[in-house]
């Protein structure tokens, strides 16, 4: 388990690093970037990777920050997930982004780890593309040609993939502040604590007169990418909140999904049950959380 | 001429042990967790290469061509090896049963995932690994066998065409009067059990650095080896060498618990280091490698089982057939932990006839190896499971089922039918002890108010018998030959009375340096830093065994006493004629060589072993100037298994109870442990804190059992489990406080009343939380069958209720 042979660069700032992706790309020289290295080195070492240049971003102390502009938390790629847990901003103003980041994985893992490459690597079951969704961040992009910003919605693409290009790097994530009254829920069924979730669940809502609204219901280690249940979304919106029809969401969620992951932990047939179960349980606690009885 | 040694703790000459029987603090520790202990990974050595492997990524396939030429070229590299190269100075593995054994690196054909193939020494690792990149293997894929059930299909293909059937071994026993005792029975219970793959997972792999000593013709291997002496023998049958030119040097190691393995990774070094001028050649496994090709696989078992009860719940017969897959070779000595269960085979209970129909197969599976507990925890999985079925059917409760059937302690010693015999106990007592603690009573009321909320809350009350210390015979039901297992050490006492004892295994966690010291500070009343402990590898040691079927503590206490016990003989001796008496007016207690009833006349054990170093004037007549012991002490009693494979094999049975409440969530499946409470009964504990480790280790470990831990494979016999993101292992998450308890009831036959305990709960935590979770699903009319019980298995099985869903 020794990594494929490698050059290794480490810019000292991140428009150094853009402009030398852009260079080994027009050099047809394949280049990956190195942020925590939580998910990329063992992929490095068991050869699954195999770039000719690995550029480590560890330099890049400027990409490590958490400030709150006009109402969006702006978090630096770099910045680890045990920053992120520390951070009372984090805890107070986006407290469902919070409770997300303690179950990614363990201490050891969210020192090292970063936001952006959790991001970057967009493993199905991961936590925080979940929660990109269900929030609506957005990436910041940087490439040669300057930095765009990409709503959550489109930057995940399929498994492992996102809208970074291989000459760009992300930069920051933008994070909505919870809107005041907005109830929320983060759940994740797992065979141990710490583990890659076999279904999880982010969820928002709101309760007006009574009655659910604008209801975010994102799952993850379901499909390629986290998915947004639309039809479960639907069947809540504008209906009094109760146990039965939070059943009926989860019903419709579990059958709006494609073909759920197998795995050695659990058949497609399982997962889609569990995404039954975590839509009920997310929704009655972000209910609760909304000031909501469940009837 | 064995020396007596004492066999209670009154009994050592010492007006009170300070040491043994308390909670001492483990020598060896600070150095084995701070990562400072010589681990095998930290030996550096001039000249030394690094060896990678390349290994088979079919089940099953013919090698039709392996092509090195390149890997050869590449710069940094030494020595290839390939199948050429074993067959020509190699022999197959040794196994048990005989003839199902393999070259170190496949040559013909490759018969699991994973199987060397070839191998490469470069000045690093990652040279190495980028060597085998060049070679080139032409494989044909074979049809492959995919588990046990398949490989008895009429027409499987053959893990060994010569052998012309994949069946390794097949044998009936039966003990007493079994179809009598069944025909006979009120009722019987009857049933199918399936135990998934599981194993060994120590912290560190196995690794190893070998060097073959060209003009000598020999090889000396450093690494992290669990019984040196065993695996020394094994490697001169592979090199066909004369077996002292093999040897093996033990590091101290991250954990072994059975899954050291090794084998093939110390032959294939050793040969490359042939190949590469003898410069010598390390190989580390790494994780991936050790998941899917390593010593850590273990128990692949279907069972059919019935239990003969009566109406009042008294068990007069027990059936067992099994089925275990013991992989593609016979190479990890898989096939003896299915014969352990001889040794406990009827449990805690006076049940007086039993049947074992046992087949193991081969297949296209990793071979297995030892695990820790070595078989009896499946087995009792089944037995206790059948227990609960019978209660339950009967309307009992589970513990006074196991109350009425248990041997009660005037019966001990006790034979049971598969011919072992336990030493000694005192099972109701335990069960009472430990009912008492869990609050029995209330607990199950706290469960009837769950059950009454729609909760799915079930508790077991468990129990088994540990064997200690095994005995080759056990192993003859499988064809393993040999009687008696010595362990030996060497005691030396320095000019300045410092102590020194050499045994003939390394540091492996168990905490055995600190049981030598604490003997020996109790024996020659001294310190306990005055004792060093030191590993003498197999050119040096005196004949051992090591750690393995809970037996060193007990073994090492008769070795460390009788070595102690010769040397007071001499020390005596001198000390008479210094005094100018006789060897038997004289006394040694804490330390002082004292003439009986003379106050004063009294000189300490350094002054006497100065005397023999130094005064050689003083000595008696025919007394050598050497205060140095041997001993080397093997189980008493034992002797060839009869044709029904009957013998004492075991020399003692601890006892244990476990009592264990546990939800399972109706919607998911997933099992949290609510409660755990254990009374164990191990005899004299030597070291208190020490057996607790064990325990609680070992529950842990039979937490993974039960819940998380297997090795799929697909249906080609591919490994679907590579990374620790596939094998889970419990974390301290999963893992409840447990509260526990001891009983002490000495063994009269063992050293100091001790009994073997490193096995420890492995043997009962499986079953118990088995047995829990389908007392839980009980009202749903399921049960649970096979290991692990994954939130997968049990929602399946909870969907197959005839229940209401989701409410
Ligand atoms: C034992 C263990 C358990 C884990 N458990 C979980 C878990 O429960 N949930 C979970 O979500 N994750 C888990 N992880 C993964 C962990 O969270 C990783 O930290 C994360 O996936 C990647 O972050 P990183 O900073 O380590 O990125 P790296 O591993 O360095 O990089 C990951 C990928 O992202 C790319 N990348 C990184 N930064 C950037 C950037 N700024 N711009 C463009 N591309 C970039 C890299 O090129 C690479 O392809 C676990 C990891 C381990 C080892």
């Amino acid at each position: 388990m020794k990594p494929a042979p490698f050059d290794y660069v480490v810019p000292e700032t991140a428009e150094e690093a853009v402009s030398c992706l852009q260079k080994y790309e027009d050099d047809g020289i394949e280049a990956t970037v190195l942020a925590g290295g939580q998910s990329f080195v063992p992929l490095l070492n068991m050869r699954m990777a195999r770039p000719d240049v690995v550029v480590d971003l560890r330099k890049l102390k400027t990409l490590k920050y958490i400030r709150e502009e006009d109402g969006v938390i702006a978090i630096g790629a770099m910045t680890t997930k045990r920053e992120v847990e520390e951070s009372e901003l984090i805890q107070q103003r986006q407290p469902l982004f919070h409770a997300s980041t303690l179950e990614i994985g363990h201490l050891q893992i969210r020192s090292r780890g970063t936001v952006g490459g959790s991001m970057a690597q967009a493993d199905p079951a991961a936590e925080y593309p979940a929660v990109a969704l269900a929030l609506g961040m957005e990436m910041k992009i940087l490439g040669t040609d300057g930095e765009r910003i990409v709503p959550a919605d489109e930057f995940f693409i399929t498994y492992l993939t996102t809208e970074i290009d291989s000459t760009e790097l992300l930069t920051e994530v933008r994070v909505p502040v919870l809107a005041e009254g907005t109830g929320w829920s983060f759940q994740e069924l797992a065979r141990r604590h710490g583990d890659f979730a076999i279904v999880g669940g982010a969820v928002t809502l709101r309760l007006d007169g009574g009655v659910c609204t604008d209801p975010h219901i994102v799952l993850f280690g379901v499909g390629a990418t986290p998915v947004r249940m639309t039809a479960a979304e639907s069947a809540i919106s504008g209906q009094a909140p109760s146990a039965e029809l939070f059943a009926q969401a989860g019903e419709q969620g579990a059958a709006e999904l494609e073909s759920p992951m197998a795995d050695v932990h659990a058949s497609a047939e399982y997962r889609r049950h569990l995404a039954k179960v975590i839509i009920k349980r997310c929704l009655l606690e972000a209910t609760e959380r909304a000031g909501g009885s469940v009837s | 001429m064995t020396a007596k040694i004492p066999q209670k703790l009154e009994d050592l000459p010492s007006s009170e042990p300070r040491w043994v029987g308390k909670d001492v603090k483990r020598i060896e520790d600070p150095k084995l967790v701070t990562g400072l202990a010589d681990f095998i990974e930290n030996l550096q050595m001039p000249g030394m290469l690094h060896c990678a492997i390349l290994r088979s990524p079919h089940p099953h396939a013919l090698i039709k061509s392996v092509d090195a030429s390149e890997a050869l070229k590449h710069p940094g590299v030494s020595a290839v090896l390939t199948g050429e190269d074993v067959l020509k100075w190699t022999n197959p593995a040794m196994t048990v049963p005989d003839g199902w054994g393999v070259y170190c690196l496949a040559t013909d054909k490759a018969r699991f995932v994973g199987e060397p193939v070839a191998a490469v020494a470069a000045i690093s690792r990652s040279v190495a690994e980028d060597a085998l990149e060049l070679i080139e293997v032409e494989y044909e894929p074979l049809p492959a066998v995919a588990d046990a059930k398949k490989a008895l299909e009429e027409g499987a293909p053959l893990i060994f065409e010569d052998k012309g059937s994949n069946v390794i071994h097949k044998r009936l026993f039966t003990w007493g009067e079994v179809d009598q005792a069944f025909a006979d029975a009120d009722h019987v219970i009857s049933d199918s059990f399936r135990w998934n793959r599981l194993g060994a997972n120590p912290t560190e792999t196995f690794g190893v650095v070998s060097q073959w000593d060209l003009l000598e013709n020999s090889v000396t291997c450093r690494g992290a080896f669990q019984s040196s002496s065993h695996f020394a023998l094994g490697r001169a049958a592979t090199f066909g060498l004369p077996s002292n030119r093999v040897r093996i040097i033990s590091h101290p190691h991250g954990g072994s618990f059975g899954g050291k393995g090794g084998a093939r990774g110390t032959d294939i070094a050793a040969l490359l280091s042939r190949k590469a001028d003898g410069r010598p050649v390390k190989w580390i496994e790494d994780r991936m490698e050790y998941l899917i090709a390593g010593g850590g696989q273990s128990w692949d078992r279907f069972y059919e089982a019935s239990l003969a009860v009566n109406a009042d719940g008294t068990m007069t017969g027990f059936k067992v057939k099994l089925l275990d897959d013991i992989g593609a070779t016979g190479e990890g000595f898989g096939a003896i932990s299915a014969a352990k269960p001889l040794a406990v085979f009827t449990g805690n209970y006076t049940i007086g006839a039993a049947q074992y129909d046992m087949t193991l197969v081969a297949t296209n599976r990793l071979p297995q190896s030892p695990y820790r507990g070595m078989g009896p925890p499946p087995h009792y999985f089944v037995l206790e499971s059948l227990v609960d079925s019978a209660a339950r059917q009967l309307g009992m409760d589970v513990s006074e089922i196991r109350r009425k059937n248990y041997i009660q302690p005037d019966q001990f010693p006790y034979i049971i039918p598969s011919g072992n015999e336990y030493d000694s106990g005192n099972y109701e007592a335990c069960l009472d002890k430990v009912l008492d603690m869990a609050d029995y009573q209330a607990l199950r009321e706290e469960q009837a108010k769950a059950q009454e909320a729609g909760r799915l809350v079930g508790i077991s009350v468990v129990n088994a018998i540990e064997p200690g210390v095994f005995d080759w015979n056990a192993y003859s039901a499988v064809g393993m030959p040999g009687v008696g297992v010595p362990e030996g050490v060497t005691i030396s006492v320095d000019v300045m009375g410092s102590i020194t004892v050499r045994v003939g295994f390394s540091l492996e966690g168990q905490g055995q340096y600190t049981l030598a010291a604490q003997l020996l500070a109790d024996y020659f009343g001294v310190e306990m830093d005055q004792i060093r402990v030191v590993h003498a590898d197999t050119a040096s040691a005196p004949p051992h065994f090591g750690p393995g079927g809970s037996r060193l503590g007990v073994a090492l206490t008769g070795a460390i006493l009788g070595a102690a016990k010769k040397l007071e003989d001499k020390f005596l001796a001198v000390a008479a004629g210094l005094m100018q008496t006789e060897a038997a007016n004289m006394e040694m207690v804490d330390g002082w060589l004292r003439i009986k009833g003379v106050p004063d006349a009294e000189m300490p054990m350094a002054a006497v072993a100065g005397t023999m170093l130094a005064r050689s004037d003083l000595l008696p007549p025919g007394m050598e100037p050497c205060p140095e012991a041997t001993s080397v002490w093997t189980a008493p009693g034992r002797a060839e298994p009869d044709e029904e494979g009957r013998c004492k094999s075991y020399l003692t049975a601890a006892n244990a109870c476990h009592v264990i409440m546990v939800e399972v969530d109706r919607d998911t499946g997933m099992v949290e442990i609510l409660k755990y409470f254990v009374v164990d009964d191990c005899g004299t504990r030597l070291n208190p804190g020490n057996v607790e480790g064990m325990l609680h280790g070992a529950i842990a470990q039979g937490i993974g059992a039960a819940l998380l831990e297997e090795y799929v494979y697909d249906e080609n016999a591919q490994p679907l489990v590579s990374t620790f993101m596939d094998y889970l292992m419990p974390t301290i998450n999963d893992v409840p406080d447990t509260q526990s308890a001891a009983m002490v009831t000495p063994s009269p036959f063992s050293p100091l009343g001790a009994k073997g305990c490193g096995e420890n709960a492995i043997h009962l935590t499986p079953a118990g939380i088995i047995c829990a979770i389908n007392d839980a699903l009980a009202p749903l009319g399921v049960a649970a069958k096979e290991i692990p019980a994954s939130p997968n298995r049990l929602w399946e099985l909870i969907q197959s209720a005839d229940y209401p869903q989701d409410k």
